[in-house]
């Protein structure tokens, strides 16, 4: 039972790190900043359930602050102060 | 079409990386003297019949990070406060807090029920930062987990309330400098308290010592009134989230207040 439950976490693990991968694909093709800066959030949030699954719940305790709150936080106000769009 | 090719791409480069990486570890193991080190950290790091080497922190990350390995802890923190010193220094002029007309309430941020929403939730922020920081001896988190934490408040009050009510309310960016000055002063202190009671006492003592040593019987207290504080690992922890804390709101003032001759974001 034990094997069948560690080959699940690792399942998910797996599920979770190709989800992230995918999130970071749209984050960097995505022209619309607002909308990128909100899938890097994804990617962080999760690679922080990838943290929590690895045994890490200090680097959890400041991934999530820092990388879904903060950083977006910051980059949407510097884009308020720019330009939404990404040009050629 | 392209983007399929991409994507595609990108993943099998991923996947193939993943593959070598697990075939690395399986080869590359660390030597057996690095595992000596880490069972010698569990084993001490809460340990009553080894009172002489125990840290009494049942966090074994705390303990390593503030004590077995607290230099490296110090310069971290004094690598992100060089940071911000170069933040403040390139910022200089560009900003400035002299609040351009008064906080009102119906004109300025967003809608009430945003503000309302705010209101309600941040003393729930503050308090699960604080928690997070100040029992980092006990349970995962620490003193820069709470503090970032805590650092949520300012940033989501500049968006919704705008920055005009920071700055009336007295949060400027030199009100944070100073408190982050008193907790970077605070870990420098904590960092050197048993070196000074050894000296005040004509005792043998470590610079960061924390708990007494085999040749240096100087330690700082493992618990207050039965509450276990870990010596110092408590007010490290204290002191850290105060600095980062106020650190990272002065990051945000910067960053708002710079290039719109101090009218702030709305």
């Amino acid at each position: 039972m034990k094997v069948y439950a560690e080959t699940i976490i690792y399942l998910i693990m797996a599920v979770v790190s190709l989800l992230s991968v995918v999130a970071v694909y749209l984050a960097i093709v995505e022209r619309d900043l607002i909308k990128a800066v909100i899938y890097s959030a994804l990617q962080s949030g999760f690679y922080a359930v990838l943290y929590y699954l690895l045994m890490a719940p200090d680097i959890v305790l400041v991934y999530l602050p820092v990388a879904v709150g903060l950083i977006p936080g910051v980059l949407i106000v510097l884009i308020s102060k720019t330009e939404r769009w990404e040009k050629e | 079409m392209r983007r399929i090719t991409e994507l595609v791409a990108i993943l099998s480069l991923i996947l193939g990386v993943s593959v070598l990486l697990v075939l690395a570890a399986s080869i590359l193991l660390p030597g057996i003297e690095v595992r000596q080190l880490a069972f010698f950290y569990l084993y001490t790091t809460i340990n009553p019949w080894f009172q002489n080497y125990t840290v009494n922190s049942p966090e074994a990350v705390t303990a390593i990070v503030w004590d077995y390995r607290g230099l490296d802890t110090l310069f971290e923190t004094s690598v992100f406060y060089l940071a911000l010193i170069a933040g403040l220094a390139l910022a200089r002029g560009l900003f400035s807090e002299t609040p351009q007309g008064s906080f009102n309430e119906k004109t300025h941020g967003l809608t009430t029920i945003v503000k309302t929403v705010t209101r309600v939730t941040a003393p729930m922020i503050i308090a699960v930062g604080a928690s997070i920081g100040l029992h980092g001896h006990l349970t995962p988190g620490g003193g820069f987990q709470g503090g970032a934490t805590i650092a949520v408040i300012p940033l989501v009050f500049i968006v919704v309330y705008s920055t005009l009510f920071l700055i009336a309310r007295g949060v400027t960016s030199n009100k944070m400098l100073v408190l982050r000055s008193i907790g970077l002063l605070g870990i420098g202190f904590t960092s050197i308290a048993a070196f000074l009671i050894g000296l005040a006492i004509g005792r043998f003592a470590y610079v960061f010592q924390n708990m007494p040593k085999p040749g240096a019987v100087v330690g700082l207290p493992a618990d207050i009134n039965g509450a276990l504080i870990s010596g110092t690992l408590w007010f490290f922890n204290l002191f850290e989230m105060i600095a980062v804390a106020a650190g990272f709101t002065i990051a945000f003032i910067i960053l708002l207040l710079a290039g719109r001759g101090g009218s702030g974001g709305r």
